[in-house]
């Protein structure tokens, strides 16, 4: 889902500035080393030092059998990721807040989808950015509240200049939803409850 | 003995504990003779994914002197619910929890496998984590652009529930009071003045006010009164306003003349944040993160002056006696480290400057505090940005690998004493029967306090033996230690970490062999050099430097197998063979020897080692050398310069810094672009492996490494070669008649020179 990714260092500024791994990569839970780098050799007891015979001139030729078939390369034709299927989705859900949420935050946010909307628009986001949220849109309609929090994390993380801005807005969506739908989930659950025990009343009009 | 090290390896994996000497001399004349003091390293919140917390508080011993805690080692009466203190003999009723125990169903504390075990404690508020933001705006705006950014980013990293605030310095200190409110307000001091704590608290109306701020939220927890959360707001309240906050935050308006520094009041606005959160979050978990960009140049605690023609102190002018203000500084910053540390709150420091920034002279703020200091070039670097991510990873169950407000107690049978602690720690100064007199670190107590800590946080413990010669060795023939560390969880639980070992006694005159065999030389070496670095603090570097000597000496005279005066006789034993190469090595580290580093790098390589866990300090110590070559897979190889050969790739870890080495033929290959070539796709793998096996290091590693990629003759190779054991220099380089390896040019001493002198003294009746 992340990408993973190594990026170099900045090298103007620093000359030994190690590779930047991308979120993924980092958040990857440490599997098993391939060679566990911590072994010593203790110096010889009399201190003679070894004689290796002299390098060739050419590396060892691969043995007879040939590199496996190449991978063929085929064009990956991507298909463009639309603001429309990222920014309506949003918009929906900052509109299902409305009720919910005070008007300051909600206000703010939109202020933000707006902020992302004008840099989309103006072709200021990449496509790893851009196919993020695409991911994130889908997390946030499914109701997957953690994997949508990862994905913005991961966004704030390996591209924080891009984003900066408006992803904060996003990320405060995305709470205010899981709030909501918790509450939704609570008031539901009550009001079947109220609904068995008013069966015996008759005659009560349903609040609209 | 194979035994020995399986049995050192499985008690680090369960305990987190490596004791110096695992098979204890009886008597305290003895235990000096052996000449590496009783001692270990402990890693208090050792990671353990199968070791999953118990849901009830320990069971404590019922003498108010001891209140050691129930731990497998007690002998237990089940049929009359009582125990048996190991530590102070006392019986002990079970409390009425315990009433269905016996021998088939045992509580987990007191199964051996539960040596070390982890309680939630359950009563008690839950606090939730604090995050202090002191950030220098004194920046160049590619720096403070990506410094924005960073903490912005951080902002999505930190829990929901968690309080952050912000402070602003650099020719004065403003104070950022987070509303959500539209107007932003901040309060603005001078830096030139110190204020004491109350004042600070007066000035920010922190002190009870008439009126109340703000209407109380119905779920608010029972602790601080709301006046405190105008500085130090909920994240997911804030998270909007702070970012747009941060985002606007400007360089220091105040222009800099030319030839001159930015004023720049680091003191006053460190001053201001340990104010702060004294008064408002007192004994709580919290951190102050201390972003700088240079010196502090203005106010208490300024460290040079603005005239840029002045340059910072170096090792030079200290010894001359030539650096203005470093004691003053010093001591304005160890008065807030305390403070802080009294507190139960970290203070962490990030600089990242090409320059010196005053590291020296604040380095207690850290280190008293177990904070972190991170030295860098620019905060547009990876290596900061990865490092400051790096800081809330999370463990396998999705918290934060960091913890807050520890206090470590150490409780010994009584034919031990407790002389001291070395390691990210302040003394609780709490004294008792198990506290010596004799002080080796930070002694003179059995409780101390580590206010920031994470898994591989490792302090060094010194013991005495007390028992007089001669003797008796006690009943059971074990002596015991119990490690008791109370913590605050990333959760916000409080929990309480026991851990209870025990070694065997034996009588050093009729069984100095089993000794011998069970002597750790890895734990005795970081150890050792544990103490040589403590002592550095305070001593002249050649007295450390002769005092180490004069160990390792004694060290052989003791166990070496010789025939007197007769050095080329001289042997040790396979469980010492390691041991002098790990004191050679010691020896020429930047944590002894000052040269070639600035007093700030030379700070910050202290600072690691002197928390970091075992493997870690002994890669510090004696770097891993590795060799790539078509000969096989990958080896370990000699640090010396004879490993460097021209068809080998080298990769060399220092902790610090990651070097891959080309050697000269495979430099001239890869030139010549071979790997490009499908028929030598092998060297292709052969380039690659090295590149592959260093980013697994640097996936994982804190602080982040430097990366150097170099090949023969390059100029970074002197990475390469400052490090080898130098057993081929300019002046021997045809001793042999042939040339091996590469020369270094050098005059420093040689391993095997190194060795050479230690027999020949070590065998002298002279010593």
């Amino acid at each position: 889902m992340a990408e993973l990714y190594v990026k170099p260092g900045n090298k103007e500024r620093g000359w030994n500035d190690p590779p930047q791994f991308s979120y993924g990569l980092q958040t990857q839970a440490g599997g098993p080393k391939r060679t566990s780098l911590t072994k010593r050799v203790a110096a010889p007891q009399d201190g003679s030092p070894r004689v290796g015979p002299p390098p060739p001139s050419r590396p060892p030729l691969v043995g007879s059998s040939l590199s496996s078939t190449q991978p063929t390369n085929f064009p990956v034709v991507e298909s463009e990721t639309l603001l429309e299927d990222v920014l309506t989705p949003l918009e929906q859900a900052l509109e299902d807040c409305r009720g919910h949420t005070k008007k300051q935050v909600c206000d703010d946010i939109s202020r933000r989808l707006a902020l992302l909307q004008e840099q989309w628009a103006g072709g200021k986001l990449s496509m790893p950015v851009k196919k993020r949220m695409a991911l994130l849109v889908q997390e946030l309609s499914s109701h997957q509240w953690d994997a949508a929090d990862d994905i913005h994390r991961s966004l704030m993380v390996d591209h924080v200049t891009e984003v900066s801005q408006w992803m904060v807005g996003v990320k405060r969506l995305i709470a205010e939803k899981r709030i909501l739908s918790s509450e939704e989930e609570a008031n539901e659950e009550k009001s079947t409850a109220t609904a068995e025990q008013n069966q015996t009343v008759p005659g009560i009009q349903q609040a609209p | 003995m194979a035994t020995y090290l399986e049995f050192i390896q499985q008690n680090e994996e369960r305990d987190g504990v490596r004791f110096s000497w695992n098979v204890w001399p009886s008597s305290r004349l003895e235990a000096t003779r052996m000449v590496v003091p009783l001692a270990c390293l402990l890693t208090p919140l050792k990671e353990r994914p199968d070791l999953p917390p118990v849901q009830y508080e320990p069971v404590l011993c019922s003498r108010p002197t001891c209140k050691a805690i129930l731990n497998p080692l007690c002998q237990v009466d089940y049929r009359a619910r009582l125990w048996a203190c190991n530590f102070c003999f006392q019986r002990n009723q079970f409390p009425p929890a315990y009433a269905g125990i016996s021998e088939v169903n045992q509580p987990a504390e007191l199964m051996p496998q539960f040596s070390t075990i982890e309680y939630v404690v359950q009563r008690g508020p839950q606090c939730p984590l604090i995050f202090l933001y002191v950030v220098d705006t004194c920046l160049e705006e590619d720096d403070l652009q990506a410094l924005k950014e960073s903490l912005q980013m951080s902002l999505s990293l930190l829990p929901p529930d968690s309080l952050v605030g912000l402070i602003t310095f650099g020719r004065m200190v403003q104070v950022h009071e987070l509303s959500c409110e539209g107007i932003s307000k901040s309060y603005v001091f001078r830096g030139t003045k110190d204020l004491t704590a109350k004042q600070i608290q007066d000035m920010l109306g922190l002190t009870k006010p008439t009126v109340p701020v703000q209407p109380v939220q119905p779920a608010q927890p029972h602790e601080q009164p709301f006046v405190s959360s105008r500085f130090l707001q909920p994240v997911h309240k804030i998270d909007m306003n702070l970012t747009d906050l941060l985002g606007e935050l400007q360089r220091d308006p105040w222009p800099v003349p030319q030839g001159k520094r930015p004023l720049r009041s680091t003191g006053v606005a460190v001053s201001i944040a340990v104010g702060l959160l004294e008064g408002t979050f007192p004994n709580t978990g919290a951190r102050i993160m201390l972003f700088m960009g240079g010196p502090p140049t203005q106010g208490p605690g300024m460290v040079v002056g603005d005239e840029l023609k002045v340059p910072i102190r170096s090792w030079h002018d200290i010894e001359k006696d030539n650096a203005r203000f470093m004691k003053k500084a010093t001591k304005h910053y160890e008065m807030l480290a305390n403070r802080a540390a009294a507190n139960g709150h970290c203070i962490d420091i990030y600089a990242c400057a090409l320059d010196q920034t005053g590291l020296l002279e604040m380095k207690c703020c850290t280190n008293l505090t177990g904070g972190y200091m991170v030295m860098g070039d620019s905060f547009n670097t990876s290596l900061f940005k990865q490092t400051f991510q790096r800081i809330f990873s999370k463990d396998f169950n999705g918290h934060f690998r960091m913890a807050f407000g520890a206090t470590l107690e150490v409780k010994t049978s009584r034919e031990l004493k407790i002389a001291g602690a070395i390691g990210p720690c302040v003394s609780l100064n709490v004294k008792g029967p198990c506290v010596s007199e004799n002080e080796l670190g930070v002694g003179g107590t059995s409780q101390w306090k580590i206010c920031g800590l994470d898994p591989t946080s490792t302090l060094g413990i010194y013991f005495e033996v007390v028992s007089q010669h001669n003797a008796p060795i006690p009943q059971g023939g074990r002596g015991a230690v119990q490690f008791v560390t109370h913590y605050q969880h990333s959760s916000t639980q409080r929990r309480i970490r026991v851990t209870t070992v025990a070694r065997n006694w034996a009588d050093a005159q009729s069984q100095l062999k089993h000794i011998e065999a069970a002597f750790d030389q890895e734990a005795a070496a970081v150890l050792m050099a544990r103490l040589g670095v403590f002592r550095a603090e305070s001593e002249e570097g050649p007295d450390v430097l002769r005092w180490l000597d004069r160990q390792l000496i004694r060290l052989c005279q003791k166990f070496g197998q010789y025939n007197k005066e007769d050095p080329t006789s001289f042997r040790l034993s396979d469980s010492f063979s390691l041991y002098p190469q790990f004191m050679f090595h010691l020896r020429r580290s930047p944590f002894l020897q000052v040269f070639n580093n600035s007093p700030d790098e030379s700070s910050c390589y202290r600072h690691h080692f002197a928390r970091q866990d075992l493997t870690q300090s002994l890669i510090m110590i004696q770097p891993i050398l590795y060799s790539y070559s078509f000969h096989g897979p990958p080896e370990p190889v000699l640090l010396d310069s004879s490993s460097i050969l021209p068809d080998r790739i080298l990769l060399m870890d220092t902790f610090f810094q990651i070097v891959i080495y080309l050697g000269e033929t495979i430099a001239q290959w890869q030139k010549a672009g071979y790997q490009d070539m499908p028929e030598y796709e092998n060297f292709k793998h052969l380039l690659q492996a090295p590149l592959d096996d260093a980013q697994e290091i640097l996936q994982a590693r804190f602080p982040m490494p430097r990366y150097i990629n170099t090949e023969h003759g390059g100029s970074q190779a002197r990475f390469l070669l400052s490090k080898v054991n130098p057993s081929q220099t300019h002046n021997n380089l045809y001793a042999w008649g042939q040339e091996t390896g590469a020369p270094i040019l050098t005059d420093d001493v040689s391993l095997q020179v190194f060795m050479d002198h230690l027999k020949k003294l070590a065998v002298s009746s002279a010593c």
